[in-house]
Order: C-alpha cells, then structure tokens, then sequence
C-alpha cells in the first residue's frame, strides 16, 4: 500500500515531466512557435528543435540558458538573436538547440558536456556562473567551439584554446538612458532596482548613476539591489519603495525586473529597461530600453570557426558595433531638447569621450 | 419500555458476542469467542497480553469488525462500522491508553465529535453544564476548564469515563483501567464503578491483575492465545486458580527472598538536582543509597522524577547539582560508557528507543556496546563468527524466542526484546544494575522469567535454578548461564528497581524507596508497609505519617492525609 | 543615518510592509489548517505558482479579475485535493509528496503560461480601494485603508480563522485530529475526512495567494514568480507556532524587515546590499531558533493514519 502511493506520486512527477518534455520535441525553432519547451529538474534538458534534414552540413549551434526563451531579458536576447540569424542564414545552414532553465550549474554542466558529445560546433553558455563548468569540459572536446559570458576570460592563460568570451560595455547606454531619465524627472529623483550587484548589471548601474549625476540638475539617484535575478516581488517592492520615496524614473533589468515594470505602469512612472526591448511589457511607462544584439557577435564568431579557430576570442559589445541598441518608445513622446541631448551624448560616448570608472 | 440510567439513556440489558473470529495477519487474535455481559454487572475479562481482549472489546466497540461471529444487544443483532455505530447503540469504551486530546481542554474532549446545539458553532457552555451535572450524579470529582495534559491519570480516566456517560454509555468496557493508577486511584475507581453497576449500567473490567478481578468483578472469563479457556463467578475463585487458567500452567506468585547476605555501598546519590525537558527540575535533592546484593525498589507514580534519575545515573542525561558515586568514585560527569566499564548496567525504560535499535537483527543489538571491543573485532574488521556464537550462546541462556539471530528486533514481541536486552546488560557481568519498569508491557510468564532473573543476579541463582532454566532441557548455553550467574554469588549485584507496578516492587525490593516530586519521600523495608501505606507515600505523604496511620488492608476506608 | 528613521520612511515601511505580508498570509493560513491536522504540506509553492498562473489566464481571456481569483482558487483547491488523495488516502511520506506536489506546480504552471500566453505580461490588478471614513484619516488612512481588496480578505482571514479554528465544532475536530488522531477516531471523528477538508482548503488558499502575486500586488505572471514564498509560507507556520495571529506576527514581521532593508538600501546606509537583503531570512532563523521551546507543534503532523495501526 504504502510503495503504491510513492510510486503514484512519483507518477505524477513523471507524468508532468513527459508531458513538458514531450510537447516541443518536434517543433522547430522557427520564429514565434507557440509551443515552448519547459523542462523540470532531473532529467536531461535537451530537446533538439531543429529537425535534421542535412544535406549539406549545417552549422550546429547548442545554447544553455540561465532563464527561458521567453524572459524578456538577457536569455532572450540571445535566443532571439540566434533565430533572427537563422531566418537570415537559411534552416538548412544553422542549427540551433537550446536547454532553458539552467539556473542549477551541474545541470547546465551536463547539458554543456552532452551537446559537445553530440556534435555541436558551437556551444554557448549564455551566463557568467557557467565558467568553471566550461574549463573543465572545453579540453575534452578540442573541435567543438565553446563560449560564454559576460566576461573576458577565455582561459587561454590556462592552455585552453576552444573558448570564446564575450561582454558589453553596457555602462555607455546606462550612462545616455541616464542623462534622459534626469531630464524627465519632475521630483528630481530617480531610482534602480538592480538584480545582484557584478557584471553586466553592474556596469550598467555604474553607468546610470554617473549619467544622472553629470546632468548637474541636482537630480539624486539609489540603487537598492534584491538580491536575485529570479525574485519578481522583491522587484516590484523596490520599485514601489523607490516610488514611495518620491522617484518618478525607475530603471532596472533582468528577468525579474518585470514586477518592477508593472509596478511602474501601475504608478504611472518612467522605466528605462536594459538587455531586452522592455517597451512592450507597458507601452504606457517604457521610456527606451537598452538591447542586446548578438547577431554581428554570432555571425563573426561562426565564421571564424569555419576557418578553424575554436576560441582565444573576445568579444566586445558596444554601441559603436552595433552589440548594443537604445531603442526608445515612439509613444512616449520626448521634449525635442532632452532628445537633442540624448543623441548628443550618444555621439560622445560612441566617439569615447566620456569615461566611466568602473571601480 | 426499559429503565432509564442516570445519564438518560435506557438501559441495556445484555450485550452477546457470539462466535467471534478475527484474524490479524499471521495472528489468531480471537478464535470463537463467546462473551456476554448484563447489566447490574461487572464482568472481568482476564488474560495474559496478547491474548486478545483488546481485540475483543474493539469490535464490541466498532473499532473492529469480526470476520466471523455476530453481536447482538439484547436480543437483536448489530452491525457496527464504525465507533460511531457502537456509541448510537449505548456502548462506551475506554481505551487502554487514554483516547484523550492532551492539549484540549476537558469540556473539549467531551464535545469532540459531538453535533453542537447551534450547529457549526460551538456550544462548550452547554456541554460544561451536563459534564458537571454527570460529573455530580457519578461522583467524579473534574474541573471541566482544565487542559487534560495538566491532570492526573486518574483525572484523565474520570474524562474518559464521563466522555462515555455523556454519550449515552449503558455499557461500558473499561481496557485495563488500573494499569496506570495509584493504589488510592484504583480504590476510587472502584467505587466509581460499583456505584454505575448499582445503577444498571453492565460493564466490562479488563485487567491481568488477579486481586482486582477477585475484588471488583462478579463474574471472570479468562482468554488466552485467543480462546475462551475459563468462565465462572467470581465468588469462591483463587488466585492460583485463575493464574494458571491464565497461563497455561501453574505461576510463582510468591518468590522467596533470602536475606541480604552483602552489604557494601556501591552506589551512593547525593542531594541530586536532575533537569527535566521541561527545563524545571524533575530530580530535586535526592539522595539514596545502594548495597551490594539488594534489591531497591523505587516506587512512584509515573512522571515524578524516575525517568530523568535513571538517565542522570546513566549518564544519558547531565546532572545539575549533587552528586553519584559507583565503587566511591565521583562519575557524576563521566560518560555511559566510563561507567559501564566501571559495572554498571542500565535496562531502559523505553526499550526501543534506548535499549536497542529496532530495525538492527537480533545479534547485533547483543553486540550493541561491545561491539569495537574483542572478541567481536579483530584488528578492524568484525568478526561474524564470534558475534554469532554469543548471540546464540545469549538467546539460549535467556530463553529469547527468535525466529533466527538476524531477524530485526522490531518483530519480536515485548516479553523477547525485554529478554534480550536483559540478557545482554547481565551478560556483562555487572555490579550495579539499573532497571526501569523491566516488565512493563511484558506478559506474566515473560515477568515470572524476568524477575526470578533479577532476584537470582540478587544473591546468586537459587531461584533461577528453580524456575525456567529447570523446565529446560540444560544445553550446554544453559549450563554456562549457570555458572555465570553461581559466579555472582561473592560479588552480590546490587539492583534498583524502577518501577510504578507495586506488586512488582513489592514482590521483588529488600527495600522500599518511594519517589515523589523528585525527592525520597521515605524508605520502607519490605514488609513494613501496606499498599496503602505506599500509595500514601506515593502521593507524598512522608513515611512517619503513612505508617502511623491505619495498618489494616481495609480497601474502601481512606483517612484524609 | 537619521535619515532613515522619517515619518515618510516608517509609512512606507508599514504601508509595503502590509501589502506584502498578503501572499504570506493566505498560504500560511491555509498551511495552518492542513497542519493543525496533520498533515505537512511542503508543496504550497507549486499550488501557489498553479494559483497564480490560472488566475493571471483566466482574468486576461475574461476580463475579469473576479473569475481569475475564482479559478485560481479552484486550481488550487484541486492541487490541494491531490495532495490529500496522494498522502491521505495512499498515505504517502508527506514531505516528499509535497515536494512531488511543488516540481509539478513549477513545471506544468510554466508548461502552460508558455503555451497559452507565450511571453511575459503585465495585467490590471486589483485596484486599491480606499475605505470610507477610515481611509481618509491622515496617513493612517493611507497605509491601512487603501488597499486593494486582496490585503483586506488577506488581514480579515486571520480572525476568521481563529474563529473557525477555537470556536466551531470543525474547528475541534481539526485540533483533535492533529494532535491524536486515534481519540478523535474513537469518538467517530473521520480523520481522513478532515484531513481532505483541511488539505483542500489550503490548496484553495494558496491558490489566491498566489492569485494576490499575479492579479492583485505585481499584476504579472512569468516563469517561478513566487521565487519560493510557499516554503517561506510553511516556515511561517512553524514560526507562528501554528496560531493564524503567530503567523499574522510572522507574515508582518517578515515583510516589515523586507521592506526595512530595501529601504536601507535606499538611504544609503553602509551595510552591503548581500547583506541587507539576508535580513528577513536571518530575522526568521533567530526567532524560529528562540521561540522553539514554547511551541507545541501537532504531535500528529507528519504521522500516517490507519485505524488500528496503534
Ligand atoms: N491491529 C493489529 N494488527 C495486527 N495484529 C494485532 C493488531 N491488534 C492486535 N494484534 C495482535 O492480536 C493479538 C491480540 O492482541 P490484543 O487484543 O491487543 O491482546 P490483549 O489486549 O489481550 O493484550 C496479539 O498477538 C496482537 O499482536
Ligand atoms: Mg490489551
């Protein structure tokens, strides 16, 4: 008796896992499928999305991702950027699969090492917690390309020759959106809600702060960090703290930066967004977003591995390369002279006439 | 129609259970069982444990459904499902241990399951006023606010007595009521219960305590291994007589106790503070002292200091202040295993949580606290050989009935585990053995074999020889226990007997302590008090007192303290 | 420093403080009851992402917030019932039923937000409702009396409870069965009954509280939004000593100190934001690691019960 119903909720478990896995398995990774994988714990997190009709050989490109394909973030943003590359590239000449949900390293670690095993020319781990996962596997499996980020370490120094690295210098666009953000501010107070305090997010944040501040409006900003990329409430009650401090401007990012999106939509306050198109989310408050393209990144990088070099490489992501995009609200409409200014500053910035220290 | 009870209900003339067969898996709990019982009557259900009385009065009650046989009340016959059905019919039970909700109130015992006068809603008022009115018609002294973990056993059996009253009981089986009471308890009860039979109610007495059978019941059954194997009015019954319809052969009922031929001090308490879980201290300046080659029993009503003395002398638990001297040294701070080398034994009170590890085999819990030492290790690796050759040597010697020496302890029953675990402490050739309630829950004839064991360790084994070894064929194991235990003889055991069952006590100890509060209330030698006199001492009354008072063996009589 | 302690800091820590205590609330409520009965339900996340997806879908495909908290209500209250057919009747080990109960959650909230919905969005909750008279007292009426209708039903839960739980015959009967399921049996209480009402009513419990996350306080649904509120929720229980106003004090407490450090945070007060951020969860060891002692948990919870197993 008492096996039977362990065992029936074990069924269960099982039940929900198949029912998850099973759904995508066949659906190809083409633009806007309505069918989405989402894979549960325990068990293998690779689907394979792309059926493999080749003839020619097709370049394969296996992705991990620390969130899903449809964060409205960071993950997105390369997943999208994949898929755009494909469209553009043809199904027949790239390939993509990818593993969502990967916040557990030893999982992501596993799905790394079985895409290598499988063929894969390019595995991406698309997170800077997957680094020491890479080192270990990458010397395993000398013709299989690897990269990840955002970071600049390709463990070259350590012998390892078949990893790329890529980051962005994402303190530039922060440092625009955060010229424009004091500019609109009626209360002379803006605020972030930022995820965990390094990296990317890091930068970007310096990067705000230093923009509010050189306006010389006498705007003041605060950043309150949550802790967490994953934690909606703790976001949506910094952005409600931020407001009830008198902000009218919020800035943010990361997957869970959405409850603080809607509580700015819900106040009727500014949001600039960072790493993903926000404007959608609420067309209402997005003033402009800074995005992520990784498709000039990609397409060097394939290219590259065709003519047979597997990493050593890093990769920067700037304004002036296109790897980052401001993307502003047509809704929302900005005083001529605040946009004057914005554009201004974004030549400055692109000509690297501004500095921003980052320690 | 028929008369009403006190409680309001009508009354029941006779409750038949005829033919009752139920199975357990592997056990015939009861095999074609009849038993009736009337009203105007008590009715004494008497057995060894195991032999199916519980199991009996359960489907009498609901609890159960028989897999053969039929109950009728009178005259008509009745299917219960559930308790539920057994209560609506006018039959309460109370349970060998209480079926009370500790920390619920005593009015919220009573209303539990109970449809309330306004619904949904609670109605405790209203249950308080009838709980008070029965309270006074029965004669059972409760105060209805109180939480039922704060009362006295005996408390807690007046609830469950008036939680049957209230719902319309006109039959009630009481599970072995006495098994947890004082001396004045019981005596309380038995008014109790005289008075309700008085009132036409029929109640069933379920006991394996001979005196109380022949003091309250008008008539006995006797079952065992399931049967029915003895019927009669109580009148004119004996002792011997019901005990070995009981058993199955004739008991020693009355063990012989050389005199006291030792006499050093083996172990010496002194002013002992002992903390409790409850953080307030359980042991409070106590002082003893044990000889060698005495048996002391420490008499007390449960939750008065004995669990947390015997820990503290073990060393399972830290002492406050005071303190124990074994063999004149200090070990009030040193560890069981210190003062197991030093020749002390322990047999817990809670076997399986303390004596032994339930899902380990049988040798494995004989090898428990030896088990890193030769012969049963040799460099690191054990020694399968050895460990299974004692083991074997060990359940001969002391007759445990075991299907094979790897069968996890957990399927033995209570009288076997109990063996073992004696066995296993007097195997160790101790000096100063501790036993806490070593027969609770043990059957008598596992008790006889446990207490003439004791009374042998306590001056060499005249009565061992008398009783089971004697029955069996001598084995070569058998003989060695023989010697072992002759052996003892110079360096005379000393025992303290912890245990709240006073026939036990009494039957056994050289000399009586009685525990109360954490404190000795007063020592008493063996013959020099009556049960009454204990149970005084038992509720705190100090010897002087208790003895000066009335040495008659009269039952109903109680001066005020 | 003084800065943080202003009229306008300490509004705003009681007024989030309240807001976000409602989640808390509801789930630890609805534990409440299912352990007073026995039974340890770990799964309270899962039942609470379950609540808070079906609620998001069903008030984005109606238009109408009421008909979301209906469903997740619903979705819930079946969650719940699985539980207890799962650790009730075939008598399951209950945590790891609950942790069984918690990855199906998690997995098939996120399965069907991507399927029917796609990406992330946001919706119009529960608007704040300012209560007449009493909401227009100054600042009191601001932080107490202008919420929106779920921290109301959430607060109003705890004296109901209490009520249901001290002061109706169902209420008896769930403290019995926790305690010692076998004397409630012999007095003809269904134990197993109980235990399906009480299982039920906290799925359904946590069902709007994960409804009050995606329709009422963010008004967003994305993958994993409780982020882990539900194994919060049941250390409440314990933390309330298994009292709705323990775990009022809990829930209050623990989204006081939430908000207190944000605003650390915010007034730049030199403690490291890792830090800051711990608080909540340090302050909840510390208590729970104090007031153990005078706890009486259910001796039954976690126990299986099969008449004449004694
Ligand atoms: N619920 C049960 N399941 C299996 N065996 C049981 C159960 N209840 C009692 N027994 C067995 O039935 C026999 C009779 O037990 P019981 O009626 O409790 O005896 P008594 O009350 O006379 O001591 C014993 O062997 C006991 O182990
Ligand atoms: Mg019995």
């Amino acid at each position: 008796m008492k096996r039977l119903l362990f065992q029936l909720s074990l069924v269960l478990v099982l039940v929900s896992l198949v029912v998850s896995g099973c759904a995508p398995a066949a659906a190809p990774a083409t633009p806007a499928p309505a069918v989405e994988n989402t894979v549960i714990v325990e068990v293998e997190k690779v689907v394979t999305a792309t059926p493999a009709p080749v003839e020619e050989k097709a370049f394969r490109v296996a992705l991990i991702l620390p969130s899903t394909t449809k964060d409205s973030s960071f993950s997105q943003a390369m997943y999208d950027a994949l898929v755009r590359l494909q469209e553009e590239m043809g199904k027949d000449k790239l390939e993509i699969a990818y593993s969502e949900s990967m916040f557990k390293i030893p999982d992501a670690a596993a799905a790394i090492r079985d895409y290598a095993s499988q063929g894969y020319n390019l595995v991406i781990a698309h997170g800077s917690q997957y680094g020491s996962s890479l080192a270990e596997i990458a010397p395993d499996f000398p013709t299989t390309a690897f990269a990840w980020g955002t970071t600049v370490n390709t463990f070259q120094s350590e012998g390892i020759n078949n990893i790329f690295a890529y980051t962005g210098t994402s303190q530039f666009g922060g440092y625009v959106m955060g010229a424009v953000g004091a500019m609109l501010s009626k209360s002379k107070k803006v605020g972030i809600c930022g995820p965990i305090e390094t990296g990317d997010n890091r930068n970007y944040v310096k990067g705000v702060v230093q923009g509010v501040k050189d306006t010389n409006l006498g705007v003041t900003v605060t950043t309150i960090w949550t802790g967490s990329y994953s934690d909606v409430t703790a976001m949506a009650t910094c952005a409600q703290t931020h407001i009830q401090d008198g902000a009218d401007v919020l800035y943010g990012s990361s997957q869970s930066s959405t409850g603080a999106i809607a509580a700015a939509k819900e106040n009727n306050v500014y949001w600039f967004g960072h790493q993903y198109d926000n404007i959608p989310l609420a067309p209402e408050v997005v003033v402009a977003s800074q995005v992520y393209d990784f498709v000039p990144t990609l397409k060097d990088m394939i290219a590259t591995i065709k003519a047979g070099v597997y990493g050593g490489k890093v990769y920067t992501l700037t304004l002036q390369n296109g790897g980052f995009e401001i993307r502003y609200n047509k809704n929302i409409e900005i005083p001529a002279d605040v946009k004057a200014k914005a554009d201004e500053l974004l030549e400055k910035v692109k000509k690297g006439e501004i500095e921003i220290p980052l320690d | 129609m028929s008369k009403l009870l006190s409680n309001g209900q009508p009354q029941i003339g006779e409750v038949r259970a005829v033919g009752i067969v139920k199975r357990f898996p592997g056990v015939l709990a009861n095999d074609h069982v009849d038993f009736d019982v009337k009203a105007g009557e008590i009715h004494a259900l008497l057995g060894e444990n195991g032999a199916g009385k519980s199991t009996l009065m359960r489907q009498l009650y609901g609890l159960y459904q028989p897999d053969e046989g039929k109950i009728l009340i009178d005259g008509v016959e009745h299917r219960f499902h559930s308790p539920k059905d057994a209560i609506r019919a006018g039959i309460g039970m109370i349970h060998q241990h209480f079926m009370l909700v500790p920390e619920l109130t005593v009015v919220e015992n009573v209303a539990l399951g109970l449809k309330s006068s306004r619904g949904f809603v609670l109605d405790l008022d209203v249950v308080e006023k009838r709980v008070c009115a029965l309270a006074e018609q029965y004669g059972l002294k409760i105060d209805p606010k109180a939480s039922v973990w704060q009362l006295a056993v005996g408390e807690q059996q007046r609830v469950e007595i008036i939680k049957a009253l209230y719902r319309g009981a006109a039959v009630l089986i009481l599970d072995e009521p006495t098994a947890v009471l004082t001396p004045q308890e019981v005596d309380d009860l038995f008014v109790t219960l005289r008075q309700m039979a008085a009132e036409g109610h029929a109640l069933v007495f379920i006991s394996h305590k001979l005196h109380e059978v022949l003091a309250i019941s008008d008539r006995v059954t006797v079952l065992r291994d399931g049967r029915v194997v003895g019927k009669r009015p109580t009148q004119g019954a004996t002792k011997e007589e019901l005990a070995q319809m009981m058993v199955g052969r004739p008991v020693i009922l009355q063990y012989d106790m050389p005199p006291l031929q030792c006499g050093d001090t083996l172990l010496k308490i002194e002013d002992l503070f002992v903390q409790g879980d409850r953080g307030v201290d359980a042991v409070a300046g106590l002082s003893l002292e044990l000889h060698a080659g005495e048996i002391l029993g420490l008499a007390g009503v449960s939750g008065n200091g004995q669990r947390e003395l015997a820990q503290a002398l073990t060393g399972l638990r830290p002492v406050r202040k005071g303190r124990v001297l074994l063999h004149d040294k200090d070990v009030t701070n040193a560890s069981p295993s210190e003062r197991m080398a030093l020749g002390l034994s322990y047999i817990p009170e809670e076997r399986m949580k303390e004596g032994a590890i339930r899902d380990f085999s049988v040798a494995d819990n004989i090898i428990l606290q030896d088990h890193h030492k030769p012969p049963y290790v040799r460099s690191i690796f054990f020694d399968f050989k050895a460990i299974k050759n004692d083991a074997k040597r060990l359940v001969e010697a002391f007759n445990v009935k075991t299907p094979t020496l790897d069968t996890p302890i957990k399927n033995l029953s209570g009288g076997n585990i109990q063996k073992l675990i004696m066995g296993r402490e007097l195997w160790r050739r101790p000096s100063v053995l501790i036993a806490a309630q070593p027969t609770r829950g043990v059957d008598i004839g596992a008790s006889e074999y446990i207490h003439q064991q004791l009374l042998g360790q306590r001056n060499g084994a005249t009565t061992v020889e008398s009783s089971v070894v004697q029955r069996r064929t001598p084995t070569q194991a058998g003989m060695e226990m023989r010697e072992m235990l002759e052996g003892r003889r110079e360096q005379c055991l000393a025992t303290l007997l912890i245990s709240e069952d006073l026939d036990e006590i009494r039957a056994l100890s050289d000399r009586i302590a009685v525990i109360y509060e954490g404190k000795i209330v007063g020592i008493v030698d063996r013959n020099e008090a009556t049960v009454e006199q204990l149970g005084l001492m038992m509720a705190g009354v100090r010897k002087e007192e208790a003895l000066g008072l009335k040495k008659s063996g009269d039952h109903s009589e109680k001066e005020p303290s | 420093m003084g800065d943080l302690f202003t009229l306008p800091v300490l509004l705003g820590i009681i007024y989030s403080g309240i807001r976000f205590a409602t989640p808390y609330l509801f789930a630890a409520i609805g534990e409440t009851f299912s352990q007073r009965s026995g039974v340890l339900n770990l799964g309270v996340d899962g039942m609470m992402l379950m609540g808070a997806y079906s609620g998001f879908f069903v008030a984005v495909k109606t238009n109408n917030l009421w008909l979301g908290l209906l469903a997740a209500a619903l979705t819930g209250g079946l969650m719940g019932l699985l539980m207890a057919v799962i650790s009730v009747t075939f008598q399951a080990t209950q945590g790891i039923s609950g942790i069984g109960l918690h990855i199906l959650g998690l997995g098939l909230s996120t399965l069907l937000f991507t399927t029917t919905m796609g990406g992330v969005g946001t919706i119009g909750g529960f608007p704040p409702v300012r209560i007449p008279l009493l909401g227009e007292i100054p600042y009191i009426g601001d932080i107490f009396f202008n919420h929106n209708i779920l921290v109301y039903f959430a607060f109003l839960l705890v004296p109901v409870s209490n009520w249901i739980l001290y002061k109706t015959t169902f209420g008896l009967q769930v403290r019995a069965v926790g305690q010692s399921p076998e004397a409630a049996d012999t007095l003809g209480v269904s134990v197993k009954g109980i235990r399906y009402i009480t299982v039920t009513l906290g799925g359904i419990l946590a069902g709007i509280a994960g409804a009050s996350i995606s329709i009422a306080l963010i008004n967003v649904f994305q993958e994993n939004i409780t982020n882990g509120m539900g194994f919060i929720a049941v250390a409440l229980v314990y933390f309330g000593a298994w009292r709705p106003t323990g775990v009022l004090f809990g829930s209050l407490l623990f989204s006081f100190v939430n908000a207190l450090q944000q605003w650390v945070q915010l007034k730049g007060i030199p403690i490291p934001a890792g830090m800051a951020v711990m608080l909540p969860y340090i302050l909840t060891i510390v208590v729970l690691a104090f007031s153990s002692r005078r706890i009486s948990k259910p001796a039954a919870l976690t126990k299986k019960f099969e008449r004449g197993e004694s």
